[in-house]
């Protein structure tokens, strides 16, 4: 009935990509660290395909799509599986979001609260990822240590929420490899310092001329058999997309 | 004539799992669908005979074939198959015929109809090619022009209206037609669309106008419609955080024995964070409806749904990632309160394959008594490929 409803969820990719803020490094603060770590996975222009499992106990269900991004401003999404929803587009442009879907040949326009809405059932959730930008800006980071993962030496940054800022975490604690600046291992704690999800990054390689995981899974710690894995078939960063391919004649037409 | 036709389709189906076998390089082609199986329920009151029940048993496959020889041309061919077996399409009158005059526009594209305790029928429902080139979009052939802007209800959409009781058949019909559209800006557009006719009071060709300011799209239609000259204006917008649509056509008759009558609906919808949808709806239909009945009444942009005016709530709920549940009211403040209910259970059991159950009852009161005439259930099994 409300054809838009099944795929929302994929929203949150809009914000997996975007932000792009120039550091200048000189001596590495823990702010730097995150900014650097995030910088690592985002360009001013971000292009590639990406499959998500949610993965149960039970059962494990797939979704694929490409995604096409410029800044934080303007993304398309098209979903290339499952079978039910292939061809189905999102487009995001500033503060207006619209769905596009074949079977019915229409566009909808979707409402702002959209934007926002969890990846339903997931281990993602939203805000993980729509606030990702805010770990720089609405967080304290202090280094608290040292670790080795996955043979990689790595900074444990801990960032507690400023004050006056609405946010969804209490607490989250990011490893960063000290060499690549990837982002190796995440746990987010809720108000009462209780450990909710982890973010493992694994399969560390070259992908679209960086080296960054490939896959990241999430896991959360109360839920035994529970994962949410993204995979990212391809990346492209920097190739500029104008922004008039961000159009509504372009979200049908891309595949 | 028939086996002709059996061919074609025999060749079709084959073609089709001959095209799953090749290769996925290069290929400038795709071929997706669905095979449904339908097992539903009826338990309706005939005044003054009394109850029946009767079931609706029939097996749906859809091929949507899509072919992209360059960057600027498409061609789509959807073919629509259906096996019924169940005592529906034995119980309606002149079911057989129906299927063809409902499927079909001007030109005969059913493929198959035969059978008579069982009936199989296919009918290509889209057929056309198109040409897009920088911000033109040329489209010619069996298609669907979809001119609606607001979420169920939709007055502009003058060449194939949706019913909302029509849950299985959300592609709906093709129009035979051409449509040129030029793209102004990246939510704005000018279109003109015409329908092919083989009879002066079936005419139906618009101009549609879209433009986007102030976060809002809007658009204005003008065009003729069977016997009305049409004029609309419709909105999607948000208000806050909450979407807020609406959509509204006056229809002037040129013909004495039509009255002019006015469409209008507007509406809210709002999605929480965790999943949770929540819309609600107002239709006014101005036109004068006699004897009202909500599953056999006829459907147009004039008279999208049988009452003055309707009220529609709707609720989904996500349960997990592979189940989700949804409930739609419609109410309308009309003589017999008539109140159309209709709750909808997802569930995945597997990557591609879905099973729904869908339940359609009416209330209404005939002066006497509250009661419920008709009361349908579904059980939908869907693979999708």
């Amino acid at each position: 009935m409300n054809g838009y409803n099944k795929c929302f969820p994929l929203l949150f990719l809009f914000l997996l990509f975007g932000v792009n803020t120039t550091v200048l490094a000189q001596e590495i603060t823990a702010k730097e660290i995150i900014k650097k770590a995030d910088d690592k996975v985002r360009g001013k222009y971000n292009q590639g395909a990406i499959r998500m499992s949610i993965i149960r106990p039970d059962w494990t269900r797939e979704i694929e799509m490409k995604s096409w991004s410029s800044g934080d401003d303007y993304s398309l999404i098209l979903i290339t599986a499952p079978a039910r929803d292939k061809g189905i587009t999102f487009l995001k442009r500033e503060n207006e979001m619209w769905n596009w879907q074949p079977t019915i040949d229409r566009v909808i326009k979707m409402p702002p609260s959209m934007m926002s809405q969890s990846w339903m059932g997931s281990d993602f959730t939203n805000d993980d990822l729509s606030k990702a930008t805010s770990t720089v800006n609405d967080y304290s980071q202090e280094i608290t240590g040292e670790a080795t993962i996955e043979d990689r030496k790595s900074w444990e940054i801990t960032l507690i929420p400023a004050e006056e800022v609405d946010v969804v975490w209490g607490k989250i604690k990011i490893w960063v490899d000290q060499k690549d600046f990837i982002q190796l291992k995440t746990e987010f704690y809720d108000e009462d310092d209780y450990l909710v999800n982890t973010m493992i990054a694994k399969d560390i390689g070259e992908m679209g001329g960086r080296i960054l995981a490939r896959t990241l899974e999430v896991v959360p710690a109360e839920e035994e058999g529970n994962m949410t894995k993204i995979e990212y078939l391809n990346l492209n960063f920097d190739d500029p997309i104008r922004d008039a391919f961000f159009s509504i004649q372009n979200m049908k037409r891309v595949r | 004539m028939n086996s002709q036709k059996i061919v074609i389709v025999i060749i079709s189906l084959l073609l089709s799992s001959s095209l799953f076998a090749q290769e996925e390089q290069q290929k400038n082609w795709v071929l997706t669908g669905y095979a449904k199986s339908m097992q539903g329920i009826f338990n309706t009151e005939f005044p003054g005979i009394g109850n029946a029940v009767f079931t609706d048993n029939f097996l749906h496959n859809r091929l949507n074939f899509k072919w992209y020889p360059n960057n600027n041309w498409t061609f789509k061919a959807e073919l629509r198959n259906r096996f019924f077996f169940g005592e529906l399409s034995r119980i309606v009158p002149n079911f057989k015929e129906s299927l063809k005059d409902g499927g079909n526009d001007v030109l005969n594209l059913q493929l198959l109809n035969i059978g008579d305790k069982v009936i199989l029928h296919s009918i290509l429902d889209r057929l056309y090619g198109e040409y897009s080139k920088d911000n033109w979009e040329v489209r010619l052939g069996r298609q669907r022009i979809n001119w609606g802007i607001n979420t169920v209800w939709n007055p502009h959409d003058i060449f194939n209206a949706f019913s909302f009781t029509d849950f299985d058949y959300e592609e709906r019909p093709g129009s035979d037609a051409i449509r040129v559209k030029y793209y102004t800006g990246f939510a704005s557009s000018v279109e003109f669309a015409a329908k092919a006719f083989d009879d002066p009071n079936k005419i139906v060709a618009g101009l549609l106008w879209k433009t986007n300011k102030w976060d809002y799209d809007f658009q204005i239609l003008a065009g003729w419609a069977q016997r009305d000259a049409v004029l609309g204006l419709g909105w999607a917008g948000n208000i806050k955080q909450i979407g807020f649509k609406g959509e509204a056509s006056t229809f002037i008759s040129t013909v004495d024995s039509i009255d002019n009558t006015f469409t209008g609906t507007i509406s809210i919808d709002y999605s929480f964070k965790k999943g949770l949808f929540l819309s609600g709806g107002l239709l006014y239909n101005a036109s004068k409806n006699v004897n009202a009945n909500l599953f056999a009444f006829e459907l147009s942009a004039r008279n999208l749904y049988p009452y003055q005016w309707s009220i529609i709530s709707s609720i989904s709920i996500p349960i997990n990632p592979i189940a989700s549940g949804s409930f739609a009211i419609i109410y309308s403040p009309v003589n017999g309160h008539p109140l159309f209910l209709n709750p909808n259970l997802t569930y995945s059991i597997a990557q591609n394959v879905d099973i729904n159950i869908i339940g359609q009852i009416l209330l209404q009161g005939d002066g006497n008594r509250y009661f419920s005439p008709t009361q349908v259930g579904y059980l939908r099994v869907k693979w999708s490929f």
